[in-house]
């Protein structure tokens, strides 16, 4: 029994031990990475996979998985710098849009979420796999980014537009406040709603949930739909950051937000995982991935470590769940 | 909350968030007030102006790697620039060396002063693309256009400038052993620096035939 119990609270902390056990490696191996600078810019940079991250939590607790949030984080970030640079011209009207920035965030984020949506209409509609139904969209949403941008950056996005990434709010960067708002929601809709209940019973069992009465296909073009939204808040981020709608931003997102999810201990089968967890894992990621650069490691290196530490995390979580 | 009350609030939101997003123009008005931007006229007018006259503050190539060797963060913030912050950026270089191959696509040269064992570079010849020119130069500043496609023509004239300008006299002369004269630009990744590979953009180029 006592085995059992510390074998429990070891699986419950062994992310937050994992983190300490980083930090403290990387704080002995570089000067550089207990600085002041050094742990915000790696705070900054983590918001995004953290938003990120957050939506495919929901959707991989539903059992499912999105490989397209990479890519629907580039054409969110570029429509949002291309309404806001360029507006839209209608010769035929003689009319020209002009977008503030409110109405370019705006028009990014319904992006996102429409793009979700189609992805939870397609995986229900159709029963189509989650994997290639997302992995179909990694490609269209990659390919219209192109179209829309022509294949050249978007930048010059001004000084309001910038402070979303690159502003401080009391004391703290703005994407970490905004990362912390969606934390929360998160949380809030996990753990206190009835769709949070219904998102992990989908997960558990999708067939008894649905004999329960649960609307599973409506829960899950929501849970699909936050998760673009959310890209979308990623790309708008990231492309603040930069002051530049890159075509080819957010490339293998998907798999440090899928790494998050995992090394946060979600289970990959659904029914089983949390918010909280999955900031951890992000946290580690986020970390992991400075550190690697901190120390010079090449950048064909960090794949393979990166890829090493999820598949140790795969492990993990098989082990824990075999023990519960 | 009954069901009238909801959906007033609902269209209330959605009418000022909308009042607060777009805003509406004559597309003739917005055109006349920024007249059609010649971005072949500009580009022109930078390569005589402003490109030409700055080759004498670029870097030599053959410093700029040592430096980059032993003080990489100096180099960087002492000669390159780029858009934005990213870890891509640009630099303005010039050097000499002896033509070591010429193929279709490029002529690798052998820096001239460079140390043993330092790798040859690559002057580009047929595919002139990117925006390192442009960005090298620092003398461009994305703030004063008003849309990034215009930003961007800019660049492709600059291209196109070096293609019909710069690149089909040298490469119709050039040989195996000739000394050359360079001045152009070149891309690094800060984070991911590879200095056995470079790509010079060419802005100038002298053949000084043995």
């Amino acid at each position: 029994m006592p085995i059992a119990y510390s074998r429990k609270n070891f699986a419950r902390f062994q992310s937050l031990i994992a983190l300490f056990l980083l930090c403290l490696a990387l704080s002995v191996l570089s000067d550089k990475f207990l600085s002041f600078s050094n742990l915000w810019n790696v705070m900054r940079q983590i918001s995004v996979n953290i938003c990120i991250s957050v939506g495919m939590t929901l959707i991989v607790l539903t059992a499912g998985i999105d490989l397209s949030v990479g890519s629907v984080l580039a054409l969110c970030g570029a429509i949002t710098a291309g309404l806001l640079k360029n507006g839209i011209e209608l010769p035929s009207q003689n009319l020209y849009i002009g977008f503030t920035v409110l109405g370019a965030i705006l028009a990014g984020g319904l992006t996102g979420s429409a793009l979700g949506a189609f992805n939870g209409w397609a995986i229900t509609r159709f029963n189509v796999p989650p994997f290639v139904a997302t992995l179909a969209m990694l490609t269209v949403a990659r390919g219209l980014t192109m179209l829309w941008t022509g294949g050249f950056p978007i930048s010059g996005l001004g000084d309001t537009f910038l402070f979303i990434g690159t502003g401080w709010f009391l004391g703290i960067p703005v994407p970490v406040w905004i990362s912390i708002v969606v934390v929360a929601l998160a949380v809030f809709l996990t753990d206190k709603t009835r769709i949070g209940r219904y998102i992990y019973a989908i997960g558990g069992n999708e067939s008894a949930s649905r004999l329960s009465g649960i609307n599973v296909n409506r829960v899950k073009i929501i849970v699909y739909t936050i998760a673009g939204a959310l890209a979308a808040v990623g790309g708008i981020m990231v492309t603040s950051r930069l002051d530049s709608a890159q075509p080819n931003a957010g490339i293998s997102y998907e798999l440090d937000s899928i790494a998050a999810v995992v090394i946060g201990g979600t289970s990959l089968s659904g029914g089983r995982g949390s918010i909280l967890g999955t900031v951890q894992g992000a946290i580690i990621i986020g970390v992991l991935n400075n550190g690697l650069v901190l120390l010079n490691v090449s950048p064909f290196w960090q794949q393979v470590v990166k890829g090493l530490v999820i598949l140790l995390a795969v492990i993990i979580d098989k082990s824990n769940g075999k023990n519960e | 909350m009954p069901k009238p009350i909801r959906y007033l609030l609902f269209a209330v939101v959605f009418a000022l968030l909308a009042y607060n997003s777009v805003y509406f123009r004559k597309l003739d008005e917005v055109k006349a007030g920024a007249a059609a931007f010649d971005a072949a006229g500009y580009a022109e007018d930078f390569w005589g102006k402003k490109l030409i006259p700055g080759l004498s503050k670029a870097v030599d190539l053959n410093a700029l790697t040592a430096q980059l060797k032993t003080e990489k963060d100096k180099a960087f913030e002492q000669y390159s620039h780029a858009l934005g912050i990213g870890n891509i950026r640009y630099f303005l270089v010039k050097g000499q060396g002896i033509v070591a191959d010429v193929s279709e696509n490029e002529v690798s040269v052998k820096l001239i002063g460079a140390g043993e064992g330092a790798g040859n570079v690559r002057i580009a010849t047929e595919y002139i693309f990117g925006n390192a020119v442009r960005d090298a130069s620092g003398a461009i500043d994305i703030n004063a256009f008003t849309n990034s496609m215009d930003f961007n023509n800019v660049s492709a004239e600059i291209n196109e400038l070096i293609r019909e300008k710069v690149v089909p006299p040298f490469k119709s002369k050039v040989k195996k052993g000739d000394r050359v004269t360079f001045h152009g630009a070149i891309e690094l990744n800060r984070e991911h620096l590879q200095l056995n590979n470079i790509e010079i953009i060419p802005v100038s180029l002298q053949i000084e035939q043995p």
